[in-house]
């Protein structure tokens, strides 16, 4: 990839970054039609790039554009809706998309497990915080983003360093297969299974059997410390705590 | 079978998404779906790059990262039910005064 191709995407970038900092809630109206104007812009760049062989040698299928073009618009819906219930409910969208892209990929067993846990179990926990939380008004705090100039800009940044390169990175059709190591004298390597999910199976029980033991002692620990967490002290039927003498508290006794 | 540029674009443009989110917005629950939108990103190249590759370490690596995930979703929602319960409000500001 020359220079300029870099540069290329660096300007879509800030396009896409301008479109983000005018749909992010600053008090008052959102300039919606300034921010749509950006927003599409930047996509309509953003796929031009992509699928005009700038980036890698050879265009991707399109089923991409499609999930791509969901899973950027409803990111950036994510990140600026005023209200956290739509939020939510874009980022379902995200996961959706997501999980296309990865079946295109060929990861079918994680794109399965992605909506499965994502939007089945993640997404269901945080709408009934949201629903827990519920204010009958938007509060002020939902309409009006801290430092958003800075956040775009720091988002830019970031951006441009991971995706600047992404054009050196060679097609897989162009990398020349890594020979696999015989053992000696061993038994000889069983050969591959069949299809995506056997495969990562057998690599879970083999290679990372122990990662797989840790997280499941990680999930236990995670569950035992958000019950400790967000207990609340239930009031026991016929205990009352014994008084505090009169007088004490503050002086004897710490206030806090 | 498509090419990984253009995947490893749109993850980076996820990440960098969610990390504007994750800085710029008030509201505690919309910060951690930002995270959430940075974890899709890191999925997404990690998948790209195993294909790169040619093995399942990538793939792996996305699954122990749900795992992750469910484990920051739930604790991150136990802590916003507890300051929830502290001071009635989500904003992260309202406990600024916890700067060191």
């Amino acid at each position: 990839m020359s220079p300029a191709t870099a540069y290329l995407l660096y300007f879509v970038f800030a396009l896409g970054g301008i479109g983000v900092y005018f749909l992010m809630p600053q008090g008052g109206r959102p300039k919606r039609a300034v921010a749509a104007v950006f927003g599409v812009s930047a996509l309509v760049a953003l796929l031009l790039v992509l699928g005009t062989r700038v980036v890698s040698p050879d265009a991707p299928a399109g089923y991409f554009y499609l999930f791509a073009t969901v899973a950027v618009l409803a990111a950036a819906r994510v990140v600026t809706h005023p209200r956290p219930v739509y939020s939510a409910l874009y980022f379902v969208l995200v996961v959706v998309a997501v999980a296309a892209l990865l079946v295109l990929q060929g990861a079918e067993f994680l794109a399965i497990a992605l909506v499965i846990i994502y939007a089945g179990a993640i997404l269901v926990t945080y709408l009934f915080v949201i629903m827990l939380a519920q204010q009958s008004s938007v509060p002020t705090y939902d309409t009006r983003a801290r430092e958003p100039f800075l956040a775009v800009l720091a988002g830019f940044v970031l951006m441009a360093a991971v995706a600047g390169r992404a054009g050196d990175l060679p097609s897989p059709a162009e990398r020349a297969t890594v020979p696999v190591a015989q053992p000696e004298g061993g038994e000889p390597v069983r050969s591959a299974p069949e299809g995506n999910t056997a495969a990562i199976g057998v690599a879970l029980v083999t290679k990372y059997v122990i990662v797989l033991e840790l997280s499941g002692v990680l999930l236990l620990v995670a569950m035992i410390g958000a019950i400790a967490l967000a207990r609340k002290c239930v009031p026991v039927e016929g205990y009352r705590p014994p008084p505090q003498p009169l007088g004490k508290v503050g002086k004897e006794v710490a206030p806090f | 079978m498509t090419s990984v540029g253009q995947y490893v674009v749109v993850g980076a443009i996820l990440f960098a998404l969610g990390l504007v989110g994750f800085l710029a917005r008030r509201n505690l629950i919309v910060m951690f779906l930002s995270t959430e939108v940075m974890f899709q990103g890191v999925v997404l190249n990690a998948v790209a790059y195993a294909r790169l590759h040619r093995h399942l370490d990538g793939q792996a690596f996305g699954l122990f990262l749900l795992v992750i995930a469910a484990v920051e979703a739930g604790l991150a929602l136990g802590l916003i039910v507890m300051l929830y319960r502290r001071r009635g409000t989500l904003d992260a500001e309202a406990w600024s005064t916890m700067r060191g």
